[in-house]
């Protein structure tokens, strides 16, 4: 009996102790983890190109499902959204492909893309589709110019020169502002993929934007790629307006249009007067802002795309609708009335960072740290968050920043985590 | 198996005849030594007049200066007023063109063979047979047209796998059941055993013939 209740207490003590260090362990551990130089908050700038994974906090998801209802009531329209300089606007764009995954929701920023306007749109737009929604369509396109039509009730002999003869017919009487040139190419290209079986592979490159030789277009009998004219403007118009899934394209730094047309301070001295080059009245910016406008008003004739826009303030919006005004008025009337990005109220803080911390555990392979802390700010602590959110007045991009530091300094430091934070909890 | 007890437009064994003027994929299938096969998008029935078809393409074989040679030929108009010279008719169904039709257009085999003419790949007949198997072993061919067992099998594409044995892929099938009622299947793929089927012959199809 006395060695069997021993062996029990024995037992029960370890447990115990077990318990205890493993509790101890999980807050030394996450100081190991982070003083490898792991920083949970890495990234201040969201881009287009690199997915993120963190959802919106709570106060902005009202905004995903007003948008959704737009989207979903709508198929044409410029729907502006307004947001201050790191307010998250970029993030909003991933937070909407997420939510409108039915929906082929593509990202430009004009900021980059202002040159081969239509070939750029393109190439992001058949990215993000894929190669079999693209088949899919091409194959319903070629279906509808009659390449499905059954000789003697049962065998399809594809009578390339018919279809295509076909295909011009349908789409010039469609597109009658076309060039030839354009709809011959285009034709040219569906055809060979789809219906040559020795012409397909380099006519799924000519598909795909591929930049081709003289050698290999004249052997799909076209004289141009993509980047040519209309061309991209033209398959562009093809594939959304064919698409079962509806496109959203998203053009942040929207009021890149309004900024080089903004009147120049005189008073600044200029080495370079380009009014040498291109005459008084219309400086580079202007021609190159202009022609930015008319291939934004062209894609709006575009059948089932849905324009999303990010500006910085109202005044670029009255801007934008002024411009509208003088050149294409009756276009004014697909402008949505504009939705509001507003910064961080002092809950989203809380969540957002507790969002990120769950989301850098499972990065980090340590996902039972989610809930192991009595403190759920762990490292960091409620009243640091407070401090963070008044001096960033909830400016989502301010707020990651003064996280990054103060990880940093969590990191980097040789002094112990209560001597850092100390510095921060004090900070109002 | 497809219900196609409504599409059965003639039948000599059972001895259906439906008077009309029918429009869509239809097979009829003659009673002559070579159990010629007509492919048409129309066909007409009157019992005064017979069966009329226009525009239909004739498969089967014929003795040419004693030699079998597979031919398909266009009809431009047909009137068979003997009717004992065709055993069926059938009209197949809608739905299961449109499985067949789907079948078309698969991105995974971009080097099929197209035969320019049309062409016997192989007849079992005495003394006239014709086996040219080995010639196109592991290759994949358009468009071919069999006779197997008592069924017709009109498919896509064929492959003459390492055995000789022909794999046809996207088939339509027409035969009979062991009642001899006519039926009407789709099936992705059929593998046919030469030895172990009766596959009296197969023909492909020439893409210029059918262009006609």
């Amino acid at each position: 009996m006395d060695n069997n209740f021993r062996h029990r207490r024995v037992k029960i003590i370890k447990i115990n102790l077990s318990n205890m260090i493993l509790y101890e362990n999980k807050r030394k551990k996450l100081i190991s983890v982070l003083k490898w130089g792991n920083n949970p908050f890495k990234k201040f700038v969201c881009t287009g190109e690199i997915r993120e994974e963190l959802g919106l906090v709570k106060s902005r998801k009202d905004l995903i499902r007003k948008i959704e209802k737009i989207v979903e009531e709508d198929k044409n329209f410029i729907l502006p959204i307004i947001g201050d300089v790191g307010g998250g606007k970029t993030h909003l764009y991933w937070a909407l492909k997420n939510s409108l995954y039915r929906y082929n929701t593509f990202y430009i920023s004009l900021e980059y893309i202002y040159k081969k306007f239509f070939y750029n749109i393109y190439s992001e737009f058949i990215e993000n589709l894929e190669l079999a929604p693209l088949k899919f369509i091409i194959n319903r396109l070629c279906d509808e110019w009659g390449a499905l039509e059954r000789k003697f009730g049962f065998f399809h002999v594809a009578d390339l020169e018919k279809i295509k003869n076909f295909a011009f017919k349908l789409l010039s009487n469609k597109y009658n502002d076309m060039e030839t040139e354009t709809l011959t190419n285009i034709i040219s290209g569906i055809v060979a993929h789809q219906l040559d079986p020795y012409k397909k592979i380099e006519a799924e490159r000519w598909l795909l934007g591929e930049l081709m030789d003289a050698k290999e277009l004249s052997s799909l009998n076209i004289s141009h790629d993509l980047r040519k004219g209309k061309n991209a403007f033209m398959m562009l118009m093809l594939l959304i307006e064919n698409s079962k899934s509806g496109t959203i394209l998203f053009i942040d730094d929207f009021e890149k249009i309004i900024s080089i047309t903004e009147p120049k301070d005189d008073s600044a001295e200029e080495i370079y007067d380009p009014s040498w080059l291109y005459g008084a009245d219309k400086s580079p910016d202007d021609i190159a802002s202009e022609k930015v406008f008319d291939k934004i008003v062209q894609l709006q004739q575009i059948e089932g795309l849905r324009i999303i826009i990010t500006l910085k303030s109202i005044d670029s919006l009255e801007e934008i609708k002024k411009k509208y005004q003088e050149q294409n008025a009756e276009l004014l009337f697909s402008i949505k009335d504009p939705l509001f990005l507003l910064d961080f109220n002092e809950e989203d803080i809380f969540e957002f960072y507790k969002e990120s911390m769950r989301y850098f555990y499972e990065n980090m392979g340590i996902s039972d740290f989610i809930n192991a802390f009595q403190n759920p700010y762990f490292p960091l602590n409620k009243r640091i968050l407070r401090n963070i959110f008044e001096n960033t007045k909830g400016n989502p991009r301010e707020i990651i920043k003064a996280l990054i530091k103060i990880f940093n300094e969590i990191i980097y430091s040789d002094e112990k985590l209560d001597a850092v934070l100390e510095n921060y909890e004090n900070i109002c | 198996m497809s219900d196609v007890n409504g599409n059965i437009l003639y039948d000599s064994v059972k001895g259906i005849k439906k008077e009309g003027e029918f429009v869509g994929s239809i097979i009829t299938r003659c009673n002559d030594d070579k159990d010629s096969i007509i492919f048409s998008d129309n066909l007409k029935i009157s019992n005064s007049e017979g069966i009329f078809i226009s525009n239909g393409f004739k498969v089967g074989f014929e003795l040419i200066y004693n030699k079998m040679s597979a031919f398909s030929r266009k009809i431009d108009e047909l009137n068979i007023k003997d009717t004992s010279s065709i055993e069926y008719s059938i009209l197949i169904p809608e739905d299961v063109m449109q499985v067949y039709d789907e079948g078309q257009f698969s991105d995974a085999f971009p080097y099929t063979l197209n035969k320019l003419n049309t062409a016997a790949l192989y007849l079992d007949e005495y003394p006239y047979g014709i086996n040219h198997l080995d010639f196109f072993k592991e290759e994949m061919l358009r468009n071919p047209v069999a006779l197997v067992g008592n069924g017709i099998l009109l498919a896509d594409r064929v492959v003459i796998d390492v055995r000789d044995d022909p794999v046809f892929y996207d088939c339509l099938i027409v035969g009979r059941d062991e009642n001899s009622n006519l039926s009407v299947s789709y099936e992705p793929i059929t593998t046919v055993k030469k030895s172990l089927t009766n596959v009296k012959w197969i023909i492909i199809l020439g893409i210029e013939e059918l262009k006609l």
